[in-house]
């Protein structure tokens, strides 16, 4: 992982526009990836709505660093707000619906995305409906201005240590064995004392922080967003990437985002069968590791232990 | 105003029995398997494209008696395409977690609807009716035989898959498995006949509804599956996903939300919700109801808490 | 280590696509799978038409022309990803793109950024606000496409009242609000302005209520197939009022889909009938020969976008550069398939065309 900044500083240098995009694009789906892993790998919960904490994260840059309602935030500032609005949403999503179980609470939580998609889509006022928002500001950080690919990939990068880094230290915590408690089993859980609601709630909160941020950085990266890029396929495509890296593991989510990201664009050649064969690879792929290319056994506690370092 | 209640009422019935048949493949699927089977909604779709196809081969496009021949050959051979979908992408993965089997669901619903698009055609195709035309008048309310075709179709089917399941000695080994597989493999029944037999009737039953769908709004796109799938699914969910009856009465539901919803909602708040609010009505609703009854409205309310959670994913 | 294999994947790409190549590479992107795969298709073939036609020509400057065909699938995050291919490829010195408005936004400060000559097929006004000079956009925007029909309605037809829908997209509610404006504007009354859900497919609870509005007029700004089943359970239901439909409804499938029902439905579009003039006629037939299909609705647009930028080529100086062509297409002024091609400094035709057609006898007629 120390690798990771070293390796993207020399990419940075050396690759051209188009495979930098396709790299910022991967590492936004990787931390998209450990933020929902939260949620469905350690807590064991199905979100089907993923997407809706990302448009949360979006809209909020969208809106209060544009022209639209001429507020123009820095942009560490609308992370911030970003993916703490995301997080609200989550605690006052889950309430209500952490007490269902199994996959009513996918079904919930798909209907939750459709129903952000659609009012994004219906706000006009607000949100400029299906024309979305157009020339968003260009972000800047501390005097650095975000514009090229290449500015994105250092950002992404750094938050995907800083994400990285922070889901591992949840995995190892209290928090952690309390999630792995709720997902093996929510009675015995309860039995030994953990406030299993709350537990869940936490975990869907942090997860949807998560995905607020990115979202901020994806409609920083586009300076545009509309409702047509949060629709359930995104949700789907996010749950994808932690079940075929697999479930529970960072470095997991890291190879799923390559793999679904990369494999499209790889096909582009064969134009008309592009999306029929990514569909067969995507069958393929699980029938061969059902439970994900990397087992949940070889996170990153493991490859410490390997390299001598114990626990951090 | 009584004429425009029963007009509404009439839609509503048309679009629910569409809704209500592709509910059932879903629940019944999900009775067994617990699998969210993604395909179902491409089915649907492929079912519309091979009807149309048949009718041209055969040359009996928009006979009404024309179309049970062709209703009847597409239903067995979506029906077979169901069997093969689980035998290749969802049977290898069974026993491993519940989240594979879904997304290699979610792989083919891919597949099916490009194969469907690299050979039907991205063209909107415009479909024969195979229902019988005209329309006739009820106290004010125009009622067209397509309409009434469809409901009874509807309602035959439904009828006859209820009997069925009831009734002859398949339908009670296919509830054996859905209630237990082991203690049914147990007792001599062999849960894979009965799964084979699952997929192939509810996507038949899928192509069927794409068929009537198709035949009455007069057009068939190779993506109509999708958000049709979805409506479907959540009236499954609805009604209790698992339950039979329960697709029924939550297709039908789905179909007044939907129907009245759009019709009074923009008048109700002043047009503050318009219609374009219509895909959410059935989710506000399908929320709302599961936070009030947790597993539909027909769902039996079973050991779920442990069999369903315990290390699923 | 996974790392570095992705570094390696990225680098191949890079190599595959950045292969030298002697021809002159002209790209284009567009959704030909999803819901609007047939438009993007059919728009694509137009263009392919165009540079098979001018390479059998002999080219341009002695060099073979070649369209590199993405689908974006109406997506902006792949638009803006296929917009930095088509830049880092140096061979490509122009491209057609993106075919929806929602991704023609977020590319366009893509292609701005490597000076690519940009023709456009997206309609929302906002598309060329950012003042992009290498941006053209050679067809009429929604703000001529809303207008022209709600003068019509109200000069030629007398009516007093209308009913709008869209469906809820860009395209659709702009138009639909451009119609509304001018219909009022010019004195008449909106009795209802609803938004539908894009893949509805059963408007028969919105149209149970416009029955009640008796509207002389109902606008309906989306595309087919919505469109189609829109005036055919409309007249179902008994709806006398004459409707009126944006330029996606001008195909035959819109005809053969509401069959009888769209008799007398006025249609905006921006091309005269593939049947009005000796080189649409040679259009319409040179393209089934070549696709073994009728054009779609927007094939002729596509054919003239890649006739601007390839004009433009043909004059600009060798060796042929991005921003040399920018210049030309800049210039552009000749009669082009559809109407004469000239740009505005915005980018915006100097003469936007737009016809009105309305159903008779089961075909198009021009009506203004």
């Amino acid at each position: 992982m120390a690798l990771v900044p070293v390796l993207a500083l020399i990419a940075g240098q050396f690759l051209p526009a188009y495979p930098l995009r396709i790299l910022d694009m991967i590492l936004l789906y990787a931390i998209l990836g450990l933020g929902l892993n939260i949620i469905v790998g350690y807590a064991g919960l199905l979100d089907l709505g993923y997407v809706a904490f990302y448009a949360i994260g979006a809209y909020s840059w969208a809106l209060l660093a544009s022209g639209q309602f001429d507020i123009h935030l820095p942009f560490a500032l609308v992370l911030l707000i970003g993916a703490s609005l995301a997080g609200l949403a989550g605690i006052l999503l889950g309430i209500p619906v952490l007490r269902l179980r199994g996959d009513y609470l996918a079904i919930v939580t798909l209907g939750f995305g459709e129903i952000i998609r659609v009012l994004m889509n219906n706000l006009d006022g607000v949100t400029n409906g299906p024309q979305g928002i157009a020339r968003i500001d260009e972000a800047h950080l501390f005097g650095w201005t975000l514009s090229t690919p290449e500015d994105f990939l250092y950002l992404l990068v750094a938050m995907l240590v800083v994400v990285f880094l922070f889901v591992w230290r949840i995995q190892e915590s209290a928090l952690g064995t309390a999630l792995s408690a709720v997902r093996e089993d929510q009675d015995a859980a309860r039995g030994c004392g953990i406030d299993t609601t709350r537990v869940k709630l936490v975990a869907f909160a942090l997860s949807a922080f998560i995905g607020g941020g990115c979202g901020v950085v994806f409609a920083a990266m586009q300076r545009f967003v509309s409702p047509e890029s949060f629709t359930f396929w995104e949700s789907l495509i996010i749950v994808l990437v932690i079940v075929i890296g697999g479930l529970g593991n960072p470095f997991g989510a890291l190879l799923g985002a390559t793999l679904l990201i990369l494999i499209p664009e790889l096909l582009r050649a064969y134009a008309d069968y592009r999306l029929l064969l990514y569909g067969m690879a995507l069958v393929i792929i699980i029938l061969a590791r059902p439970r994900g290319i990397i087992s949940r056994a070889f996170g990153p506690s493991w490859l410490m232990r390997r390299l001598g370092g114990g626990k951090c | 105003m009584g004429a425009l209640i029963l007009q509404q009422t009439i839609n509503a019935l048309t679009v629910g029995s569409i809704y209500a048949l592709i509910a059932l493949g879903y629940t019944m699927v999900y009775g067994v398997l617990r699998l969210i089977n993604f395909a179902h909604s491409e089915l649907f779709t492929a079912g519309a494209f091979i009807g149309l196809a048949l009718a041209g081969a055969l040359g009996i496009a928009g006979h009404p008696t024309g179309g049970l021949l062709v209703g009847l050959i597409t239903f067995v051979l979506v029906g077979l395409a169901g069997v093969s979908v689980e035998i290749v992408a969802y049977r290898p993965l069974r026993g491993t977690s519940r989240l594979a089997p879904m997304l290699s669901a979610l792989g083919m619903a891919v597949v099916i609807q490009n194969a469907v698009m690299l050979i039907g055609g991205r063209r909107p195709m415009i479909y024969p009716s195979f229902l019988p035309s005209g329309v006739i008048d009820v106290f004010g309310a125009v009622v067209s035989y397509k309409q009434i075709t469809i409901f009874l179709v509807a309602v035959v089917l439904m009828i006859g898959l209820e009997l069925f399941v009831n009734r002859t000695n398949l339908g009670v080994r296919i509830r054996a498995v859905a209630e237990n597989a082991e203690t049914a493999s147990l007792v001599g029944i062999n849960p894979n006949m009965a799964i084979s037999l699952i997929f192939f009737i509810g996507p038949g039953l899928g192509a069927v509804a794409g068929i009537l769908y198709s035949s009455f709004y007069g057009v068939a796109t190779f993506t109509m599956g999708f958000v049709i799938g979805m409506k479907a699914f959540t009236a499954a969910i609805l009604g209790g996903i698992g339950s039979i009856p329960g697709a029924v009465l939550g297709g039908f539901l789905l179909g007044a939300i939907e129907t009245f919803g759009t019709a009074w909602m923009p008048v109700l708040t002043g047009g503050v919700i318009g219609t374009e609010y219509r895909d959410i009505f059935a989710f506000s609703v399908l929320v709302l109801i599961l936070l009030f009854r947790p597993a539909g409205l027909l769902g039996e309310h079973v050991s779920e808490e442990t069999r369903v959670y315990k290390s699923d994913f | 280590m996974r790392i570095k294999s992705i570094l390696y994947a990225a680098v191949a790409v890079a190599a595959l696509t950045g292969a030298a190549r002697a021809d002159i590479l002209i790209g284009t992107a567009g959704p030909t799978t999803n819901a609007e795969a047939l438009f993007g298709t059919t728009w694509q073939n137009g263009m392919e038409l165009a540079v098979r036609q001018a390479n059998a020509a002999g080219g341009v400057h002695g060099q073979k022309l070649v369209l590199v065909r993405d689908d974006d699938g109406g997506d902006p995050k792949q638009g803006t990803l296929i917009a930095q291919k088509h830049c880092d490829e140096a061979g490509m010195l122009a491209v057609v793109a993106n075919f929806n408005s929602g991704v023609t936004i977020p590319s366009s400060d893509v292609y701005n950024r490597c000076g690519m000559p940009q023709v456009t097929n997206a309609s929302n006004p906002k598309v060329t606000k950012a003042g992009y000079k290498n941006l053209f956009r050679p067809i009429a925007n929604d703000l001529s496409q809303g207008a022209a029909p709600a003068d019509y309605a109200l000069a030629k037809l007398g009516a007093k009242k209308a009913a709008v829908v869209h469906d809820k997209q860009a395209f659709g509610q702009g138009v639909a609000e451009v119609f509304r404006e001018n219909f009022t504007k010019g004195g008449g009354t909106i009795t209802s302005f609803s938004g539908i859900a894009q893949t509805d497919v059963d408007f028969s609870a919105l149209l149970s209520s416009i029955r009640a509005e008796n509207p002389d007029v109902v606008y309906f700004g989306g595309v087919m197939p919505a469109v189609g089943l829109f005036v055919k359970q409309a007249r179902e239901l008994g709806i006398k009022a004459t409707f009126f439909a944006a330029d996606s409804a001008f195909t035959p499938d819109f005809i053969a889909g509401a069959g009888p029902a769209s008799e007398g439905t006025v249609v905006s579009f921006q091309a005269p009938p593939y049947d009005s003039s000796p080189a649409l006629q040679k259009f319409a037939t040179d393209y089934k020969a070549a696709f073994g299909e009728d054009p779609g609705p927007y094939s002729a647009y596509g054919y003239v976008e890649a006739t601007i930028i390839i004009e433009a080529m043909k004059k600009a100086p060798t060796p042929l550069t991005r921003a040399g062509i920018v210049t030309e297409i800049a210039k552009s002024d000749f009669d082009g398939l559809v109407g004469h091609v000239a740009f505005t400094p915005a980018g915006e035709l100097q003469k936007p065309f737009l016809f009105l057609y309305a159903v008779k006898g089961g075909k198009f007629a021009l009506v203004q």
